[in-house]
């Protein structure tokens, strides 16, 4: 909705109060906490690119999950806090063994031809996701969630129908796991683990997502998709709780320039768009009330190469460490992405549920400090005037990595003499390059896919598919695989954080925000404190102006 | 004539299976692949991706695929990216985006151009004439990802006339800044063309005979200068025309007209392999076309030229 609607909507919701009339179209004319509404319920945001896919089971992208978690649910929904809210499912109890969960579903949750959803339909898109056939690039979220027997169907060494998840009636779920895992109730509110409608799937194949064909359970039904350009969807009267449902459209526009959507967004075209990197602090001292920040469960890093034929000095701890005491978090919290970032000295965000940070020392010390203790290090790993140290930064082609590698190189230059080269590549090549250990030092950011600390530690694991650093801690391997069944592994992830440190194998810089221009009649409703940033729009919705 | 035309189609066939063949070469030869991801997939599901697309085959092999689905169904295979879309899809959606503001462009190009630089030439070195020349070399100089972007500050965020963006199945008010931000090189162009030529034209002896007669002015430019000052703007006008009509990146990109460009730069970024052959050669055939209508056109109008 448009601030020249909002205008119109305030006159009409004095006129309506005025005659006694509750509800406007088919929606409340009060919010959840008795808020005036606007009288247009209208969601246009931007996104930066088509998404991937609005299949539950392929869906591998943000901005398509954002679309898939409208159309569909899960089992569970995250609330503004990013607590779990109901969703089909109601309640869940789990076994002793903790290896056996029972979701009671609701029995009025409904399919948008009004078809009644069950938990067949669940066992069904479970078993899809896993597939070989489907071969879906998030089947290993499903491995993640240690669903038994996910491996073997996904190499296609066993059935589907041995998966661990069983229909036992129309509204229990039984899901059986190969080792206890305390947060799995979080793992169901990820999309890959959505409901499809077998007899769509079935009948139109590849094409039952267009919106033609597709068959929903969500709040939202898909009713426009024009690749590269926007894609609508709309309230879906079939929805359970269709009558707390506000917003009555949300139309997705893509837009790849980010300063053509702030354009488009100053000129009310849109109610919400990324602030490019470092225009933040102008937008906000210009228009307070529509720049949102809020922190995000994503790090910002450098890695270091540590396998054994790259260069030696990367082996060298001490050379590790002076680099990453040298980096100044602040200026470039402050002045180069300027967004609110959070400095970081450590791996996963503070914001992680259930995760403490721990005392880092790097952390207590101020920058003079951390600059002498730098030199230090330097000089007794052997170099100095006569030999200083040459590295190469890889970052995938971007204005804002390209800064901050820039500043980065400044401050090694100026602090421990070390001369910095630049090396871009565009993503793929990055990507290529990184896995296959063709770097010094490279970029690296992390989103947790759950919110629990596993999600960043895991990274550290020797095994991990993602260590691209080509870490190896056995210390660090056990706290971690000790973590997965603890009662309580914060203190392990602690001590996972403290190994980090001392061995630097990569070099924290910065935890991520989210830095939004909002119409600033949707900024009460926004889930804020969802630091997974997952948004629901069945609960956003308009005020109308005071 | 007709033979000279099967001549050159019958020699547009080994240009195309070329395209296709060095195309697959240079795009197996980038780094990476459709299915790389920050977060690699593992070696199992990897497989299954590439036994879904075929890409488990050697390279020959799905080259003779490739081809095979082509002339035999017309299926130019599923977008990697998009898993519920074929490159079909991928082209009949952005295809018409395109050719509808590369037509109007063209149009538009032509018509402002040629005007422009007639206008010039019969006006040698008056006001007219050096404004002229001023408009073209700004016009040419300016860069379309400056200008498109200034077209949304001036109509959209200033004078609130346009929308900023968006195709909205192409109503008028989405195909304006499109078109303006992709006309006004190619018109400055084919204004300084015709100039240049028509001065040449209104020079030589022909022109002169007709002016000796005491035919009018008028008469003299439209019948009998402008046909042959044309040839040179016909012949810059068939890449021109493939240019305008598969598309520019800048435009796509700044007006989110969700055209052929756009998915052309992305397929290139994310590896969508079939994507960027089926676009690849879109492009390839269209080239082939106009240069080939071009020459039938030379043919035309300059009863000198027999093939």
């Amino acid at each position: 909705m448009t601030f020249h609607s909002k205008l119109l909507a305030t006159t009409a919701a004095a006129m309506l109060a005025m005659s006694g009339v509750a509800f406007a179209d088919n929606h409340a004319m009060t919010g959840p906490n008795g808020e005036a509404l606007a009288e247009t319920q209208e969601f246009t945001y931007r996104v930066l690119d088509e998404h991937s896919s609005t299949d539950p089971g392929l869906v591998e992208d943000v901005s398509g999950s954002e679309i898939v978690r409208d159309l569909f649910e899960g089992l569970y929904n995250q609330d503004k806090q990013g607590n779990l809210a109901p969703g089909v499912a109601v309640s869940h109890e789990v076994s002793d063994d903790g290896l056996t969960y029972t979701f009671t579903l609701r029995d009025d949750a409904k399919w948008s031809n009004g078809d009644t959803v069950t938990a067949g339909d669940f066992v069904y898109a479970w078993r899809r996701a896993a597939s070989p056939e489907l071969a879906s690039p998030y089947s290993w979220y499903l491995g993640l969630m240690s669903v038994e027997n996910i491996d073997a169907v996904i190499a296609g060494e066993a059935e589907p129908e041995t998966l661990g998840v069983t229909a036992i009636d129309d509204t229990t779920l039984e899901v059986t796991l190969s080792e206890p895992l305390p947060y799995f109730p979080q793992m169901v509110t990820h999309s890959t683990t959505f409901p499809v409608h077998q007899p769509t799937v079935e009948e139109h194949g590849d094409q039952w997502t267009h919106p033609e064909n597709i068959v929903s359970n969500g709040a939202y039904v898909l009713t426009e998709h024009v690749p590269q350009e926007r894609s609508v969807r709309e309230k879906n009267d079939m929805y359970w709780d269709a009558e707390n449902t506000i917003i009555e459209t949300v139309t997705a526009l893509v837009i790849n320039d980010e300063n053509q959507a702030l354009t488009r967004f100053l000129a009310d075209e849109l109610d919400r768009t990324e602030i490019p990197a470092g225009q933040f602090p102008r937008l906000n001292e210009e228009y307070p009330e529509a720049t949102v920040v809020a922190p995000r469960l994503c790090s910002y890093y450098y890695m270091f190469n540590l396998r054994e034929d790259a260069p030696d000095w990367l082996k060298d701890d001490r050379v590790r460490k002076a680099l990453s005491l040298a980096v100044d978090r602040e200026i470039i919290t402050e002045n180069v992405t300027a967004g609110g970032q959070i400095p970081a000295y450590n791996f996963t965000p503070g914001a992680t549920a259930g995760f403490e940070v721990p005392d880092i020392e790097m952390a207590s010390m101020a920058q003079q400090e951390r600059n002498a203790r730098a030199q230090e290090l330097m000089a007794e790993a052997g170099y100095g005037e006569d030999d200083t140290l040459s590295v190469e930064i890889l970052y995938n082609s971007s204005d804002a990595h390209r800064s901050i590698a820039v500043a980065i190189s400044q401050m090694w230059k100026q602090t421990l003499g070390v001369e910095a080269e630049l090396a871009n590549q565009e993503w793929n090549t990055y990507l290529e390059a990184r896995s296959n250990g063709d770097f010094e030092i490279a970029r690296g950011g992390w989103c947790g896919d759950y919110n629990e600390a596993s999600t960043f530690l895991d990274l550290m694991d020797s095994e991990s598919g993602y260590n691209d650093s080509k870490y190896v801690n056995p210390q660090v391997d056990q706290l971690l695989a000790e973590a997965k069944t603890a009662e309580d592994p914060t203190e392990n992830y602690m001590q996972v954080e403290q190994a980090i440190a001392e061995d630097q194998p990569i070099m924290p810089i910065y935890h991520y925000v989210v830095n939004y221009m909002m119409d600033p009649a949707l900024v009460p409703s926004w889930p804020l404190g969802n630091v997974q940033q997952n948004w629901y729009s069945k609960d956003l919705y308009f005020v109308a102006d005071e | 004539m007709l033979a000279y035309i099967v001549r050159r189609l019958a020699v547009a066939i080994p240009t195309i299976l070329i395209l296709v063949v060095i195309s697959f070469v240079l795009m197996y030869a980038a780094p990476g692949g459709p299915f790389n991801s920050e977060r690699p997939v593992p070696p199992e599901v990897m497989a299954n991706l590439e036994a879904k697309y075929g890409l488990d085959q050697p390279m020959w092999r799905q080259m003779v695929t490739y081809v095979w689905d082509v002339v035999t169904r017309f299926d130019f295979g599923p977008s990697f990216q998009y898993t519920d879309r074929t490159v079909n899809d991928v082209i009949a959606q952005g295809f018409p985006v395109t050719l509808t503001y590369g037509m109007w462009s063209a149009v538009v190009a032509m018509v402002v151009g040629v005007s422009l630089g007639v206008a010039a030439a019969v006006r040698q070195n008056s006001v007219l004439d050096y404004m002229a020349v001023g408009i073209t070399i700004g016009a040419q100089a300016l860069p379309n990802f400056v200008m498109a972007p200034i077209l949304v500050l001036i109509f959209t965020l200033w004078l609130g006339w346009l929308p900023g963006g968006g195709w909205n199945g192409g109503q008028w008010e989405y195909v304006i800044m499109p078109v303006i931000a992709l006309s006004t090189s190619y018109m400055a162009s084919i204004a300084r063309i015709t100039r240049s030529s028509m001065l040449e034209v209104l020079n030589s002896n022909f022109i002169r005979t007709a002016r000796a007669k005491g035919l009018p002015m008028r008469r003299v430019i439209l019948r009998h200068a402008l046909k042959p000052a044309l040839l040179p703007v016909l012949s810059y006008l068939g890449p021109a025309m493939v240019g305008m009509i598969t598309g520019s990146v800048v435009v796509d990109i700044i007006f989110s007209t969700g055209g052929i460009g756009q998915f052309f730069v992305n397929s290139a970024f994310n590896r969508d392999y079939a994507v960027i052959m089926g676009i690849t050669l879109l492009v390839g055939v269209l080239t082939i076309s106009f240069n080939l209508i071009v020459d039938i056109l030379y043919a035309w109008i300059d009863p000198k030229i027999r093939y």
